[in-house]
């Protein structure tokens, strides 16, 4: 037989094995075949294989979650133009309509305009009904009834929430977490999963609002101590990583992170505001101006005479106070506003980190809905998903055993029994492949899926080799042919309503199933596409003469 | 060795109405089961955890098993896993973080392992709305899976046949769940949806070989099922180890997916070569041929 013909006689059984060859470099190679060569480099700790594994399998936190709010969506607020110009003082009017009315903080309600130019308008609390918001909205000459108005949020508001997230996880130093969006029954909610994070971590860090400003606190006219907001996230151009400023004694006790604030308009009006508030007079800039006094950790306003204080502010709660120093000479001096920069005190490094965080990912848009009625929330120790990691394996290889010791010993003839099983495993081996090449991460769920598709490997293989071996011996190739067809037409029926039952659960969100239903319908197709007719082949050696 | 084969069995001595009779009686009882439940109880299956709600940890405590559900102010369901001293405790509430807090502060630390080893909650409305998202699935499946048996088959009876073993796969396994307990779970579902797709095959072998071959219909009956029945028994070998493993070792999704998939399998033994057979007999030797 010339090498030619040997290749188109076998080209079934060697395109198996060309499978089987990457498959087994995407599992072992280290770096292997990645098909995004950016995540390679991750220094992910890396066991025996390149697989990766999800939370079952590797420990750590998923939060599914709606967004709190409400929507008033297509309204007709009069905020866009004929000719498509967006009129900004008009949106101003309703939101501050909002706030009043509703009794809202600022960050709470907001109306956008989407890029088909349709109007909506959304309050992000639950302390506010449908019948009050739509009455908002009325007092603000929009035309709006209650029936316009919805639950949940725009998807411009979740988009951003989404990429908020990402930033904090990312800022937070979590490699591997990841935020998606997943819409069920018409309602949407933000899926959160991180890898070695305790549920406590990750509630904390989804429940921060995120919203940071300084405020000013200073005696106004009448001597009485006021607090005036004189810088917010949408004016900070710049955030650098916390540091610990050295004091007159050495460390100072205090931490801070450096700011950059925008050139331009809000340097020059935060200067103008320090100026107006006093904080530039004679006497008020050195050290000792700002002297709150601090009780159990928190700083207490109980004090006497005047205080020139600059307070940072972290979801309303009062994280540090202290005075100008520095800051004051430069803008006495005129010079701060081409150099805009600013430093923002944190008592320690924990809330230097955090202010540092929220400042750069900037705060959450909306906040999301924690409570136990509405949200998800699963987490696992990594011990315990070891622990299931050896549970699968063990469940996996006493399946393919059980599987094996059938076929025996219905067969007793290691000529079709042994082939059969090796095919059925390689077809795991090349699904083991593939998921880590693009690197799927592999849950419980994955291994029902591979468990599944040894079963209905290991079906459609009987199904040739019975056909096969029907009425006696195969004498010639093409009566092998002719009876390995007609065997083909049922594995084909059997796999297509396989991946029929199969597709709604790869399509529809339905917990963790997804991961189930893509393997076990990628097995059916990789069986019926290359290892089945790869059976038929070997078998067809091992039966007729040639 | 024990060597395994597939029994011939003399169909000629049972009329089709013998043969219909049993699956039929089976699966009335099973409906019979369905229905009353939802009639009295208020749902036709007890729902698990991923469709009512609730919390599930995964405890690791040296307290003994008979004190863990005093250690919580809630009803509390404790059973042991195939570990040492570990446990997976039930809730019907969702506040897993108040459940969370009384696990640790309640129970006898075990060495130096964390007592929460896993903790799993799901809000009351996140478990309704994946009760519609698998009832949906459920539905598209079947709906998809009777679509190809008439495309495929192209006739009336033989089509009709695989749709209603299909369907009587489906309503056996959860007659089964009411009847000792088994609550339906994401697992469990995706043993339903599974078993649409695994039990067809066999129900296809046959109408394939009877229809779409020559020569005498017990010949063809016999070749079917010595294919068919092995196929089916040795999934259902298969999904019995990987139940009765998982359930010993307390991992829940594999437990009900492989319990739910031997069950259907074995009724669907029973539907491919009694119901469907008959039906297919009659169809060859006494039907209108369109």
């Amino acid at each position: 037989m010339n090498p030619i013909d040997g290749v188109k006689q076998n080209w079934r059984v060697l395109l198996l094995v060309v499978f089987l060859t990457f498959s087994v470099i995407a599992l072992f190679v280290p770096g292997g075949i990645v098909a995004d060569s950016s995540v390679a480099n991750d220094s992910v700790e890396s066991g025996p294989t390149n697989l990766e594994f999800g939370l079952d399998l590797e420990g750590g936190t998923r939060v599914r979650a709606p967004v709190t709010g409400m929507t008033a969506a297509d309204i007709d607020a009069g905020v866009v133009s004929d000719s498509g110009q967006v009129d900004g003082d008009r949106i101003e009017e309703i939101e501050s309509t909002l706030y009043t009315d509703l009794e809202l903080d600022r960050a709470d309600a907001k109306v956008t305009v989407a890029d088909d130019g349709s109007v909506s308008a959304e309050v992000f609390t639950d302390n506010v009904t449908h019948a009050e918001f739509a009455g908002a909205l009325q007092s603000a000459n929009v035309d709006a009834s209650e029936e316009d108005i919805h639950d949940g949020v725009t998807e411009q508001t979740r988009n951003e929430i989404i990429s908020t997230l990402r930033t904090k996880i990312n800022e937070a130093g979590l490699s591997g977490g990841s935020v998606s969006e997943q819409t069920m029954q018409g309602t949407n909610y933000i899926v959160v999963e991180v890898p070695n994070m305790d549920s406590d971590e990750l509630r904390k860090l989804l429940s921060e609002r995120g919203v940071v400003e300084v405020v000013a606190y200073f005696p106004d006219e009448t001597g009485n101590q006021t607090n005036e907001t004189v810088l917010t996230q949408e004016q900070i151009a710049n955030v650098d990583p916390p540091q610990q400023p050295p004091g007159p004694q050495g460390q100072s006790r205090g931490y801070v992170v450096p700011v950059q604030v925008k050139d331009g308009e809000a340097a020059e009006q935060f200067q103008r505001d320090m100026e107006r508030y006093g904080f530039l007079d004679e006497g008020y800039t050195p050290q000792g101006a700002c002297d709150l006094p601090e009780e159990n950790g928190s700083i207490s306003f109980d004090h006497e005479g005047e205080q020139y204080c600059l307070l940072t502010i972290s979801d309303g709660e009062v994280v540090d106070a202290h005075s100008m120093g520095g800051l004051a000479d430069g803008m006495i001096a005129g010079n701060w506003v081409n150099d805009p920069s600013f430093q923002m005190g944190a008592p320690s490094q924990q809330e230097a980190q955090s202010l540092s965080v929220n400042l750069r990912a900037g705060s959450l848009r909306a906040p999301l809905d924690l409570s136990p009625e509405n949200a998800q929330i699963y987490s696992i120790t990594p011990t315990h998903a070891d622990q299931f990691k050896q549970y699968s394996l063990l469940i996996g290889l006493l399946s393919v055993v059980t599987v094996s010791g059938v076929v025996y010993t219905r067969y007793t003839d290691t000529r079709i029994a042994l082939p059969m099983i090796v095919t059925a495993l390689s077809e795991v081996v090349i699904l083991l492949g593939f998921a880590a090449m693009i690197r799927m991460p592999l849950d419980l769920s994955h291994v029902a899926g591979f468990i599944a598709v040894v079963g209905t490997g290991v079906d459609d293989l009987v199904i040739i080799a019975d056909e096969v071996l029907d009425e006696g011996d195969v004498s010639s190739a093409r009566v092998f042919q002719s009876r390995f067809r007609k065997a083909f037409w049922v594995i084909g029926a059997a796999a297509a309503t396989t991946i029929i039952a199969l597709s709604p659960l790869a399509v529809l969100s339905l917990g963790d199933l997804k991961g189930f239903a893509i393997i076990t319908i990628l097995g059916v197709l990789i069986g019926v596409l290359i290892t089945r007719p790869a059976y038929g082949d070997i078998l067809r050696r091992l039966l007729t003469d040639r | 060795m024990a060597y395994f084969d597939v029994p011939e069995i003399d169909y000629t001595r049972y009329s089709n109405r013998q043969l219909v009779a049993v699956p039929l009686a089976v699966l009335a009882v099973a409906l019979l089961v369905l229905v009353g439940s939802f009639l009295v109880l208020g749902s036709p299956v007890p729902m698990g955890m991923d469709f009512a709600g609730g919390t599930e940890l995964t405890v690791q405590t040296s307290t003994p098993q008979d004190d863990i559900a005093g250690a919580f102010d809630q009803d509390a369901n404790v059973r042991s896993t195939g570990t040492d001293n570990q446990y997976v405790v039930q809730f019907s509430e969702s506040d897993s973080e108040s459940l969370r807090t009384q696990a640790e502060s309640e129970l006898e630390q075990d060495g130096s392992a964390d007592i929460v080893q896993s903790a799993s909650s799901m809000g009351a409305t996140f478990g309704q709305q994946n009760q519609q998202t698998a009832l949906l699935g459920i539905i598209v499946a079947f709906v998809g899976m009777s679509a190809i048996a008439f495309i495929l088959f192209r006739t009336f009876v033989p089509s009709i046949a695989i749709v209603i073993s299909a369907f009587s796969d489906l309503m056996i396994p959860l007659a089964f769940m009411r009847l000792t307990g088994i609550p339906l779970s994401l697992g469990t579902v995706a043993g339903l949806l599974m078993l649409i797709g695994y039990s067809v095959d066999s129900d296809i072998l046959l109408n394939n070989h009877i229809l779409r071959r020559g020569g005498d219909f017990y010949d063809s009956t016999y070749r079917a099922m010595r294919t068919g029945i092995t196929m089916t028994v040795t999934s259902m070998a298969a999904m019995l180890v990987m139940g009765v493993v998982a359930f010993v070792l307390g991992i829940d999704l594999l437990a009900s997916i492989g319990i739910i998939l031997f069950v259907g399998l074995a009724a669907d033994l029973m539907n491919t070569y009694m119901l469907n057979l008959s039906l297919l007999r009659w169809y060859k030797f006494e039907g209108v041929r369109s």
